[in-house]
């Protein structure tokens, strides 16, 4: 499996779309460094400016900024990453390609595993290239902790692989990139709306039944808009307040990927 | 008794097609190769002898019977481990050059890394791309068949499969793969050749079937595939009336016919075409040739999948 992981991030960088990815990663932090102004004061503290808003203690003004930063960074490299990772998924089943890999002794299931984590690795990539250097330089600067944007990466990144799997999922009875783009890019964009929605479906959805069913449609669904939500609340200093996007998105994550990897192992070529 | 390197029963594999369509692409193949041998596979397209290749393989679930590779079952990945495939469409990504691809298809088969640093470089120079530093990319056709060999022999495998080997590669590098595969055999290697190149497969095959609409038509070996016709060419240096009256003397009534100083005929027996020969000297006439009429092994395959029998 190890070599099939190796492979795809070897085929990632050699992938125009990874290396835009990269390009905006740098670019974002690039951004985030030079609209952040530290003024350190006599007493020993020390005053933020961001952009052209007012002087705030950094003791404020450091999660606020975390804060703005994950939710610029995070929709965006969610969708950036499916549109480089689900490649790499889909190339695997290429025809001439998966006769050369899944005739060798090493289990199909294992090449294509290998390969959904040459992804996930480069999401986790391209999201620290993002996050990382501001987060180190505010607690270098200011002294207040950023550690947890080490959390956030962790919760991001999980809600990635949710998307992934499914992309997984949808690669194996077609072929093409777009359809796994498609049903990843669905389930992320129902996401917030599924969350809320009392107010965004049952005025649409008057019958006992539809409700019932727009419900089950949330609880099977990853969580990703709340998965956010928590992952920015916990970078500043929040306490977890429910496990149920998490374990119920793992559950779906787990179900999906499995389901994948069976299949994978029992088609016929 | 030996284990056989690779052994079908009753080999079925059925698809369904979008509009619900079955197709039987193979009907029961019951075949048996023996180790250290060359093993011909020959059918017209669609015959299914790339589906029996991917059964084989474990790429394709058969819908009944059974196949053994190396006495285990091909989806085994400890079998797999013992045996190379060359495919007959191969796309090798961009961004490998040859040494990566073969490190990684070594990888993919569990071949120690030490053993690579001493084995790629070798194959790459029996393959005859030692000294080729570009990306795979850019490689032709010949190429990248070149290189598709070596990927299948990065394991040293103990049965090698290769689809359509030669496609793609002159004269000389079909002749440098026929050498491979005969001295592969000498080193008790099993292969699995499938090709079209009929005169190819007459070459270096010990044991030949025709696959024809998932069925085994024929199996044999090339001699009995090429068996004589019982018909002789008689090459004589001259062409008379006393030649002609001499030849029918003997023959008459069996079919025979002249073109120019040669003589085509089916005599009934050995006998009669040494009597044949005795009379004609006897004239005098200088025999230049006797030859016997062998069956080529495209025209026995012709024959057999155009359905008459040799």
């Amino acid at each position: 499996m190890f070599a099939t992981y190796m492979n795809s991030l070897h085929e990632t960088l050699s992938r125009r779309v990874a290396l835009v990815l990269f390009g905006v990663a740098i670019l974002v932090t690039l951004a985030f460094n030079w609209l952040v102004h530290i003024r350190p004061l006599a007493n020993g503290m020390s005053t933020m400016i961001v952009g052209a808003q007012l002087p705030a203690p950094s003791g404020i003004a450091v999660p606020a900024v975390l804060e703005s930063m994950l939710r610029a960074t995070g929709t965006l490299w969610l969708l950036l990453a499916i549109f480089a990772a689900a490649p790499l998924l889909t190339s695997s089943l290429e025809k001439g390609w998966l006769e050369l890999t899944f005739s060798k002794g090493t289990p199909r299931w294992r090449i294509f595993l290998g390969r959904f984590l040459g992804g996930l690795t480069l999401y986790a990539f391209t999201f620290t290239l993002a996050t990382f250097p501001l987060a180190a330089r505010l607690w270098w600067e200011t002294g207040v902790g950023t550690w947890r944007i080490g959390i956030a990466l962790l919760v991001q990144t999980f809600s990635f692989a949710a998307l992934l799997s499914a992309a997984a999922l949808v690669t194996l009875p077609q072929k093409g990139v777009t359809l796994p783009i498609m049903a990843s890019v669905a389930i992320w964009v129902l996401s917030p709306s599924l969350a809320a929605r009392q107010q965004a479906y049952y005025r649409l959805f008057t019958s006992h039944l539809a409700r019932t069913i727009v419900d089950w449609v949330y609880r099977i669904l990853p969580k990703c808009s709340e998965l956010e939500d928590l992952c920015i609340s916990l970078v500043q200093g929040g306490r977890m307040t429910s496990w149920w996007p998490v374990w119920s998105t793992s559950v779906f994550t787990l179900a999906v990927l499995s389901l994948t990897l069976w299949q994978l192992s029992r088609k016929s070529f | 008794m030996t284990i056989p390197a690779i052994e079908t029963r009753d080999l079925r594999k059925s698809f369904r097609t979008l509009r619900g369509r079955i197709v039987d692409a193979l009907q029961g193949v019951t075949l048996r190769v023996e180790p250290g041998t060359i093993f011909g596979l020959i059918g017209q397209n669609g015959a299914g002898k790339t589906t029996l290749v991917k059964v084989l393989l474990g790429l394709s679930t058969p819908s009944g019977g059974s196949a053994r590779l190396l006495g285990g079952l091909p989806g085994n990945a400890a079998v797999r481990r013992r045996v190379g495939y060359l495919p007959e469409q191969m796309r090798l990504p961009d961004y490998f050059n040859a040494r990566d691809f073969l490190r990684y298809m070594g990888r993919l088969n569990g071949v120690d890394s030490g053993v690579m640093k001493r084995r790629i470089p070798e194959l790459l120079e029996l393959v005859g791309l030692a000294d080729v530093r570009k990306p795979v990319k850019s490689y032709s056709k010949g190429m990248q068949q070149r290189l598709g060999l070596a990927q299948a022999l990065v394991n040293d495998p103990e049965v090698l499969f290769l689809d359509e080997p030669t496609d793609g590669l002159d004269p000389l590098g079909r002749k440098d793969v026929r050498d491979l595969l005969i001295g592969l055999r000498a080193q008790g290697k099993t292969i699995f050749l499938n090709s079209h190149l009929l005169s190819e497969i007459e070459m270096v095959c010990d044991q030949i079937v025709i696959l024809d609409n998932g069925n085994v038509a024929r199996a044999a070996t090339p001699s009995e595939f090429t068996r004589g016709t019982g018909e002789y060419f008689v090459r004589v240096a001259r062409l008379d009336e006393s030649i002609r009256t001499a030849v029918e003397a003997v023959l008459h009534p069996s079919p025979m016919s002249w073109q120019q100083t040669t003589l085509r005929c089916m005599p009934r027996d050995v006998t009669q075409l040494n009597t044949l020969i005795d009379r004609l000297r006897s004239v005098p006439v200088e025999l230049e040739s006797v030859e016997q009429v062998k069956l080529s092994l495209e025209q026995f395959f012709l024959e057999v999948v155009g359905g008459q029998e040799p």
